[in-house]
């Protein structure tokens, strides 16, 4: 298997992340494909103004695993 | 060609993990990756790949499934190209019990890894934050006519579209190597997408508001 080099625990076929392995890998690929912050991609896409979406399905999917409290969500959770 | 008993044993591998995913427990998130993985694994997928359940730590009703490093690890494909598989997964309560809802989904078809180079892909969005259908399709390509928008911002409208189709669409129309043969493939398939369409959520396609 290939590894993009962050920490893991591996259960029975989960992959178990910490929040600060969350927020770097969405940050990681936002600025890479996005030219955008982690947080400003997450805000984007909740205020529907993220054109498309779907090219970051992966990274928005990776933020559904944090609280819906969580920071990264600021005043659009 | 797989004799009947080997055929009859994957369908009733298939059924099995479909009970266990519709039965709305702690045991569904693992049925859904096991599902997953036993139909690519049948089918697409490249023998040092597999699907994954990605989580934050600690206690938690919802998860990912995805590539092997979690949805931003795209699988790899008999072809040398990619599926990009990002499945939000949470137990809920309704009326009749927790059950298993898959909030969004995303699977892309893509050249390389990095998905730059995808080639066609499929969400379903159970709750929409922007005005496109909350299933549809996307290509990447122009169409023939000039001074026409770009198609690969086009959402086309579906209803949901299964994994299961998805598998059947690289197979048949992108030439795809499987790894077993049409006369197990195909019935396996067929049940398991059966089986979903017996419970899965079908949205519209125009936002009322």
């Amino acid at each position: 298997m290939k590894s993009n080099g962050t920490r893991k625990k591996n259960l029975n076929g989960v992959i178990e992340l910490t929040r600060k392995e969350i927020i770097e890998r969405i940050e990681h690929g936002a600025k890479r494909r996005m030219h955008c912050s982690a947080r400003n991609l997450v805000r984007l896409y909740r205020a529907g103004q993220l054109e498309d979406a779907g090219a970051v399905a992966d990274l928005l999917a990776l933020a559904n695993l944090l609280p819906d409290n969580d920071p990264l969500f600021g005043n659009a959770a | 060609m797989a004799t009947p008993p080997e055929l009859a044993k994957r369908l009733a591998r298939v059924r099995q993990l479909t009970d266990e995913y519709k039965a709305g427990d702690k045991r569904s998130f693992d049925a859904v990756r096991n599902l997953a993985d036993f139909l690519l694994r049948l089918t697409v997928l490249k023998p040092s790949g597999g699907v994954r359940l990605a989580s934050i730590q600690g206690p938690t009703k919802r998860f990912v499934a995805g590539g092997w490093n979690g949805p931003d690890d795209p699988l790899p494909l008999n072809d040398g190209k990619y599926l990009r598989l990002a499945i939000t997964l949470e137990l809920v309560e309704t009326k009749d019990g927790p059950r298993l809802k898959v909030f969004e989904s995303s699977i892309q078809y893509q050249a390389d890894r990095d998905g730059k180079d995808w080639i066609f892909r499929y969400d379903y969005l159970r709750y929409s934050p922007n005005p496109h259908p909350a299933a549809h399709l996307q290509i990447r390509g122009k169409l023939l006519r000039t001074g026409t928008r770009n198609i690969e911002r086009i959402h086309f409208p579906t209803s949901r579209v299964s994994l299961e189709a998805i598998i059947r669409l690289l197979v048949q129309e992108f030439g795809v190597k499987c790894n077993e043969d049409s006369g197990v493939w195909r019935p396996v398939l067929a049940e398991s997408e059966r089986l979903f369409f017996e419970i899965a959520h079908i949205p519209l396609s125009v936002f009322p508001v």
